[in-house]
């Protein structure tokens, strides 16, 4: 799904959410070589940026460069133009900063999203393959995946972990195959014969899923000899169609392997928090993993609301109240 | 003539009316009502009957009086609603994970693990211009990641299986930590 490489740094993006719209979008950029030129950076960061390097000393005693660089955005706007005109590692990806403003009288509410849309066109969601627990675990950061797996509890949360990486096998293998049924089907579509090839295809789904990940280790050398496909077609339609089933696979590991740089999303939401999808760190602020399998079937939406309370409000809504009370006992008085 | 008649039917009627006075119960308290109406003619501020009068004359008409108490409850029912509505998200909030900060991992084996199990699974196919390391060498690799995890996994059961050799691994390993920390 991703080319391993670890040329980019560890770079965590905190967004300052401001009750005007407008945004403190800070970067902080970890272990990078300052005397090279930027370049493979996660988000979108360019000279416009107010920056400062400093060399500290971790907690392990080792020496880390860190580039921090603030820069204020008017509103969303801005950062989806920058996002539009991003040169950066991830430029590939559609991503999307939202904000939202509404007043409900005894409060204004402030919701503030980070979205990035689905990288395939098919595929399956993850949430059909993990329960809750799961997919709390999956969509963790590392560090938090790590404590736990090494806490007192370890031996519940490695259970956890096998079960998640088994039902993420499951869940990639699937996304492949229908990915390459689906590419296979466009690309033979009008052939003689396609339909009922393309049917019996979809109709063996599992199976084919099955003989994958049984024969994991020589998937390659089956392929090419084409065991796998002569599994479900006849030696006349494996010839006939031998050539689009190697592009679509083609097609299909192209889009799969998506080349994407990873990323922690912070944010900081005006007043007190009242919604969030998000972790919360010690420091009480929100903070997201942004890994490639997250939005590679779905989209991945990082949102937080907050609600500052308009306190002139409630003085009017108290008074009118203590009003109308007073207005109904002089009635009453009088009455009597 | 004729106006002259009716003048006269007129000055008759007067003079009726004038002799015809009406009979007085208590002067005394007609007087006392004059004198008072009078003095209080003469203070020209506001006393509280007014102040109530005026801001609660409201209450008299009856379709302002109920739409202002039905406009008060509306609001206190919305103030209500609201703020349980967010006290119970603030109270979902509370539950969520927490994390201690930390520095983050530079790069887990889980993570690693992960991208080699999404090659092996794509066909080892990988798009021409990614490819930093040749074919030869990433078959190496995955070789000795699939060779490791069987030796591992062989060596796991072989300690399970032995509590002695379980023991003894534990106490280096311990050992092992307190050497680290007295560096």
């Amino acid at each position: 799904m991703m080319v391993v490489s670890c040329d980019e740094p560890e770079t965590v993006v905190t967004n300052y959410v401001h009750p005007d719209g407008s945004v403190t979008r800070k970067i902080e950029m970890r272990n990078i070589d300052i005397k090279k030129k930027i370049s493979g950076i996660q988000v979108p960061f360019d000279s416009t940026w107010t920056v400062k390097d400093s060399c500290e000393i971790s907690s392990k005693g080792d020496t880390v460069w860190i580039r921090r660089a603030v820069k204020l955005f008017k509103n969303v706007d801005e950062i989806n133009s920058a996002y539009k005109t991003d040169s950066g590692a991830n430029r590939d990806f559609s991503r999307q900063a939202g904000f939202n403003k509404s007043f409900k009288w005894f409060n204004t509410e402030f919701r503030f999203s980070e979205r990035i849309d689905r990288k395939l066109s098919f595929g399956y969601p993850i949430q059909d393959f993990l329960n809750e627990e799961e997919l709390v675990y999956f969509y963790s950061p590392d560090d938090m995946r790590y404590k736990k797996e090494h806490s007192s509890d370890s031996l519940k949360f490695k259970a956890l972990k096998d079960s998640v990486d088994k039902k993420i096998e499951i869940w990639t293998s699937k996304n492949l195959v229908s990915g390459w049924i689906s590419e296979f089907s466009k690309q033979v579509k009008n052939l003689p014969g396609e339909q009922s090839v393309v049917e019996t295809l979809k109709s063996h789904e599992d199976d084919l899923i099955k003989l994958i990940n049984i024969n994991d280790k020589k998937l390659d050398s089956l392929w090419s000899n084409g065991i796998i496909l002569k599994k479900f077609l006849s030696e006349a339609e494996y010839i006939t169609f031998k050539a689009e089933a190697d592009s679509a696979i083609e097609m299909v590991a192209e889009h799969f392997f998506v080349d994407f740089k990873d990323y922690m999303v912070r944010i900081v939401m005006p007043g007190k928090l009242i919604g969030t999808n998000g972790f919360i760190d010690s420091s009480q602020v929100l903070l997201w993993p942004v890994k490639s399998e997250y939005f590679l079937t779905q989209q991945y939406e990082m949102w937080a609301e907050s609600k500052i309370p308009n306190r002139w409000a409630w003085v009017v809504s108290g008074l009118f109240v203590v009003f109308v009370i007073t207005g109904v006992i002089v009635r009453v008085i009088k009455k009597g | 003539m004729t106006m002259t008649s009716e003048s006269e039917k007129y000055d008759k009627i007067i003079n009726l009316l004038r002799k015809s006075k009406p009979v007085l119960d208590s002067t005394e308290d007609i007087e006392r009502e004059v004198i008072n109406r009078l003095s209080r003619a003469k203070h020209s501020g506001l006393t509280l009957a007014d102040v109530i009068d005026f801001l609660f004359g409201w209450v008299d008409i009856v379709w302002i009086r109920w739409s202002l108490i039905t406009a008060s409850i509306v609001l206190v029912l919305f103030f209500v609603y609201q703020q349980s509505i967010i006290l119970k998200q603030i109270d979902f909030l509370s539950n969520h994970t927490t994390i201690i900060e930390e520095e983050p991992l530079s790069r887990s084996a889980y993570e690693i693990e992960k991208k080699v199990m999404m090659y092996k699974l794509s066909g080892r196919k990988i798009p021409a211009q990614s490819i930093t390391i040749s074919e030869k060498q990433m078959e190496q690799l995955l070789e000795s990641v699939n060779e490791l995890q069987v030796q591992y996994r062989d060596l796991l059961n072989l300690i399970k299986e032995d509590p002695e050799l379980k023991k003894y691994i534990e106490e280096k390993l311990n050992e092992n930590n307190r050497v680290k920390i007295k560096l």
